[in-house]
């Protein structure tokens, strides 16, 4: 079942040209998006930490590695929805719901950590339900439907929490936030990582994941090879939810509280590293295919330059507008260089 | 009789009209302060601003993409003309030239870049977005700028006669010329073609990248002009100008039945969608309800509008179909 509806396999067309395979090989590494991020994350840490005294400080490091987590997260739930071609404008507002259900379970109700974190992942992923559910159901494209929800989510978990923050959860709550392990990793990068894995695992070998990028790549095909597709785009909408709120919670173990605007007007100041680290990273926007590994080293550039930017004084809200500009200039090079793969015939 | 009734149903802004005629009713007669000159004031101020920042929008519906950017447009050039009037006295109607200038060769650089490159509008216009807003914070560190003239300040707060307010003017201006714009003039008609089938409508030889561009230039002059008409409202310009448009600017279109994929909007609707909003707005006001109720109301709005469309587009396909 699975073999059959899979992604155009690659390798499968370079068995016909077996002259030009090996080389074909190296030279689609060399022009991956991986690749590429990793050469300019290279250039931009030793630029930074040559110059910048105190760039590479433990604390320092520290802090970069649990932005590189959260950004990271937030950014892998916004590809879980982008494999299907749609995009989740909620993603924010799903984080900081999720997060204000925990701080409720944790502060008000006296809920162990144990059972609150997996309850808020599970409201994520509820919310992230309802998304799906009504896109699915609707036919309507994603985009309007997550718009409204944002709308819906953020207000109504503003006007049950009188926009006030939970900020005397458990004290594990910082400590989980601020514990290093070798002494300069956050628990929190460490937490990222093992997800990457997971979701790296979870895209490459289960019928689920390779159903998401199959209906993906082409829903019609999917659906005539059998997958229901309505319930595989719910599924993403789900996991997207799921990957938000554990996102949120990581926000609120950085911060030490649920805070409800930490992620801006109805969670919009997520969009940006949303779509950021995932469109960097190599994740097509018209779905059908993603990279763990491209978000996850998306994610890194961008925090190691705002990091960087930040300590040379460069202005605050200049950062936003190099931000925009990077996310301009990485789409631009995407274009350019698919058409030089084209070119060569490598797709 | 019921098939004069459908057809009219089959205009997009009766049913918005219908939905304000009763809100309008209702709330009135809950809370007779409703009609006060005042409020009436009030209101139509609160709906010119927004109409023009939803036409903003609607050129961009109509070309079947999406503008995240609108908000960063309106914001960059309500500071950009404030700060020319305070720091160097330029008179305010050559102010308002050149306010006008930025916002249109800012949407104009944007349907650039996307016509061009052929990337979808969302990423470029999110990518605008950032790049605009970061300008704007970086030249007001988040600071605003108070040195309004008085003339400006008068524009946005004097009434033309009774309760309309000189905001209506421009406002009424925009709306006839999109509607002039939309169905009398080459390139709307170009642009609704675009939104319908940019195939076909590339294959029946219009410049698909030229109407992409013209469409941003326009859609960033409108956020001018709304930008320019909140200074005058607000008496101030706050760099937070722009922030709140998102939701809103697709909720009115997407009530006036505007649909999303391109190719047909309504501009009667969309103002209907405006004053729909508006009253809403205004009524959690006057009984004293949550501001935040706002954002589960507008958002409830825009899934109850599209639910609506999906089932007229349903009947007509069915409609047709009989035929």
């Amino acid at each position: 079942m699975t073999d059959t509806t899979t992604s155009p396999d690659i390798d499968a067309r370079d068995e016909l040209m077996p002259a030009r395979r090996r080389s074909s090989r190296l030279l689609r590494l060399l022009l991956s998006n991986e690749f590429g991020l990793a050469v300019m994350i290279a250039i931009a840490f030793t630029a930074f930490a040559t110059t910048l005294p105190g760039f590479t400080s433990p604390f320092s490091l520290f802090t970069i590695g649990r932005q590189i987590g959260i950004d990271t997260m937030i950014g892998l739930a916004m590809m879980a929805v982008i494999v299907t071609g749609g995009l989740d404008l909620s993603v924010g507002a799903i984080g900081v719901c999720a997060a204000m259900v925990f701080g409720w379970l944790a502060q008000s109700m006296g809920v162990p950590l144990a059972l609150a974190v997996p309850a808020a992942i599970l409201f994520g992923g509820l919310l992230g339900f309802i998304n799906g559910y009504a896109v699915v159901r609707s036919g309507v494209h994603s985009f309007i439907i997550t718009l409204a929800s944002m709308s819906i989510f953020f207000g109504v978990m503003i006007f049950l929490s009188k926009a006030q923050s939970f900020n005397a959860l458990p004290p594990e709550v910082t400590s989980l936030g601020k514990m290093r392990i070798f002494g300069k990793v956050s628990l929190l990068l460490v937490i990222t990582l093992v997800v990457c894995v997971a979701l790296s695992a979870f895209y490459r070998f289960t019928t689920l994941g390779r159903q998401m990028l199959a209906t993906g790549a082409n829903a019609r095909a999917a659906e005539l090879s059998g997958i229901r597709t309505g319930r595989i785009i719910t599924a993403c909408h789900m996991l997207a939810g799921a990957l938000a709120a554990l996102a949120g919670l990581m926000l609120t173990a950085r911060t030490g509280a649920a805070v409800p605007s930490m992620a801006g007007h109805l969670g919009q100041d997520w969009l940006l590293p949303a779509f950021l680290a995932p469109v960097l990273g190599g994740t097509l926007l018209s779905g059908g295919r993603v990279s763990v590994a491209g978000t996850l080293l998306g994610a890194a550039f961008v925090t190691i330059m705002t990091s960087g930017l930040l300590l040379m004084r460069v202005g605050e809200f200049w950062i936003l507008a190099c931000l925009g500009l990077i996310l301009l200039l990485a789409v631009l090079t995407d274009r350019l260089r698919q058409k030089m793969l084209r070119a060569r015939g490598l797709i | 009789m019921s098939a004069t009734v459908n057809r009219l149903f089959d205009n997009d802004w009766v049913g918005p009209a219908l939905v304000c005629l009763i809100a309008i009713a209702g709330i009135s007669w809950l809370q007779p302060s409703f009609l006060s000159s005042f409020n009436i004031f009030v209101l139509l101020s609160a709906i010119a601003v927004n109409m023009v920042v939803a036409l903003g929008q609607l050129v961009i519906i109509a070309l079947g993409q999406m503008n995240l950017a609108l908000g960063a447009f309106g914001g960059l050039v309500a500071i950009s003309f404030v700060a020319i009037m305070e720091l160097y006295g330029v008179p305010p109607m050559a102010a308002v030239a050149i306010g006008l200038a930025i916002g249109t060769a800012a949407g104009a650089a944007t349907g650039f870049v996307i016509a061009r490159t052929g990337i979808s509008a969302f990423i470029i216009t999110l990518a605008a977005l950032q790049i605009f807003k970061g300008i704007n914070l970086g030249i007001t560190e988040a600071q605003p700028f108070y040195g309004v003239p008085q003339v400006v300040k008068d524009f946005g707060n004097l009434a033309v006669i009774g309760p309309i307010p000189w905001l209506v003017v421009p406002m009424v201006i925009v709306s006839v010329g999109m509607w002039y714009l939309l169905n009398r003039l080459r390139i709307g008609r170009y642009i609704l073609a675009v939104g319908g089938n940019p195939t076909a409508a590339e294959l029946s030889g219009i410049n698909v990248t030229g109407t992409t561009i013209w469409a941003f230039a326009i859609s960033g002059g409108l956020a001018a002009i709304a930008g320019m008409m909140l200074v005058a409202r607000l008496q101030i310009g706050q760099p937070t100008i722009g922030d709140d448009w998102l939701i809103s600017s697709f909720a009115a279109p997407v009530i006036g039945g505007a649909v999303l994929a391109g190719g047909h909007v309504s501009v009667a609707g969309t103002f209907f969608g405006v004053v729909i909003i508006a009253i809403i707005t205004q009524a959690l006001v006057l009984f004293a309800i949550d501001p935040f109720v706002v954002q589960i109301v507008l958002g409830a709005l825009i899934l109850w509008a599209v639910g609506i469309n999906r089932f007229r587009e349903i009947r007509v396909a069915r409609h047709n179909e009989a035929r």
